[in-house]
């Protein structure tokens, strides 16, 4: 296993020793992760192997049998039940998106957005919607504020979103295959809006089986298989040469179909 | 013209029974809808046992149990009490069974989303989940308002003068049996077909609005 190359910052997100199980089906077995700051990790792996579910810990919307999470200084330990305080703040720092992009089919775009700002971070309504606009404004998406999100498109949808969890600052955003419910000319839309992203300097880490944006974009790739990281480091590197017989198997499957 | 005095007596407690029974269901549904919905497996046990109870009794039965078997202390209830309160807790019991499947349609993706957004239970249940139950459940809500506003009929076997209490006396009276039947069978149609009439511009209107 090659260690992960730090290349920026102390870490925004760090995962010691998760594991989780089923009754006798293991789904994660000792998974640990550090992400540092401005960083981009990929996680990639044949399905199953536990990526969204290590993300899906991250933010406790998976309780983990056993294991240590910390996000920007907030950590929750899995073994005991969470301090709802502390869990609100961990959540507040990390925005997720989902890959049924699950928005609110009875609010418009724009209250989608500004709602959680309001709730959450007790913006005044004039404020978030403020911000909101400047959201969608820079998702391309400001004729579509007064639209409810039905009658958006996939990619729009997903994009309104990230919109809706960058309305609430946060350190790091949580991606679960963003794209995997998108037809691939859709699915371009939101890669862009994630590589800007990046490019942003925002924390991010992207469970995803697009292969170029883990190539291309990520500081960092983590082979995820049955329940454990088999592999992490630099990009290319895994991508030409990978280690693991594991991981040449998966992306002969996935780059030489 | 007396046959329609008679009905015309009747119509209010017809309506008053049916409206009183809905509120009454719609509010003790609510905690019966918590209870089965509980992770405590006692309470869950005790909420399913008094659905299963309240349902599985014909109301008429319920009737007659609160009208001539109650008494709390010296006060007895009146026909009316005991016919309001039967219908109600009765229609608690299905109305409770209607928000649940209404609640458990909601897609998993929109509590995952509230979680993660951080915001709290309450604005959860409030801005989130009921407000989609709601729409949810207007439909099946009106269909059973339908049902309950001829059921309260079943209040006249305890002597409510309601609808058909006041036809069966009319027709007992003057002989004239089965026509004022009719005529209170068509005063019913009148009723119920704006209610469902309503349910389906709503439940348009709405889908108009969310539509997945």
């Amino acid at each position: 296993m090659i260690e992960p190359t730090i290349r920026t910052g102390t870490p925004v997100v760090q995962v010691k020793n998760l594991a989780k199980a089923y009754g006798s089906n293991v789904v994660l077995r000792d998974v640990s992760l550090s992400v540092p700051e401005g960083s981009v990790t990929a996680m990639i792996g044949p399905s199953g192997a536990g990526k969204s579910t290590v993300l899906r810990c991250m933010n406790l919307l998976e309780q983990p049998d056993s294991g240590e999470i910390e996000i920007d200084g907030h950590r929750i330990n899995a073994g005991r039940k969470p301090n709802p305080k502390n869990l609100a703040a961990l959540r507040r720092s990390a925005g997720m998106v989902f890959q049924h992009f699950n928005l609110f089919p009875h609010m418009t775009v724009l209250k989608n957005i500004s709602l959680p700002q309001e709730r959450v971070l007790g913006r005044s309504r004039d404020e978030a919607n403020e911000k909101s606009m400047e959201l969608l404004k820079r998702m391309g998406l400001a004729d579509k504020a007064d639209q409810y999100p039905s009658r958006c498109s996939g990619g729009q949808q997903q994009r309104i979103a990230i919109a809706r969890a960058l309305a609430l600052g946060p350190r790091v955003m949580l991606f679960d295959e963003p794209t995997s419910a998108l037809d691939p000319e859709v699915g371009v839309e939101v890669l862009e809006v994630m590589k800007e992203l990046a490019c942003t300097g925002m924390t991010m880490v992207v469970v995803t089986h697009e292969m170029a944006f883990a190539g291309n974009v990520a500081d960092e790739l983590v082979v995820m298989a049955d329940g454990g990281i088999i592999e992490k480091g630099e990009p290319g590197q895994i991508l030409q040469d990978p280690q693991h017989e594991r991981t040449r198997r998966f992306l002969r499957a996935v780059l030489e179909r | 013209m007396e046959m329609l005095r008679a009905i015309a007596i009747g119509l209010p407690l017809t309506v008053l029974v049916t409206i009183l029974a809905l509120m009454i269901g719609t509010v003790v549904a609510l905690p019966i809808v918590a209870g089965l919905r509980s992770r405590n497996r006692l309470v869950w046990l005790m909420s399913r046992g008094l659905v299963d109870l309240l349902r599985g009794i014909p109301p008429v039965v319920w009737l007659f149990i609160l009208y001539y078997g109650v008494s709390i202390g010296a006060i007895r209830l009146t026909a009316l009490q005991a016919g309001v309160l039967g219908l109600g807790v009765v229609a608690a019991a299905y109305l409770a069974e209607i928000f649940r499947g209404a609640i458990s349609s909601i897609p998993k993706g929109q509590w995952e989303a509230s979680s993660a957004l951080g915001f709290h239970r309450a604005t959860v249940w409030s801005l989130i989940i009921g407000p989609q139950t709601a729409r949810a459940v207007v439909p099946a809500y009106t269909t059973f308002a339908i049902g309950l506003l001829k059921d309260s009929s079943i209040a006249s076997s305890i002597g409510v003068a309601e609808i058909v209490f006041m036809s069966s006396q009319y027709a007992r009276q003057s002989g004239e049996g089965i026509m004022v039947f009719f005529v209170a069978a068509g005063v019913y149609i009148l009723l119920s077909v704006p209610l469902g009439l309503l349910s389906r511009h709503l439940d348009i209107k709405m889908r108009k609005a969310v539509a997945r």
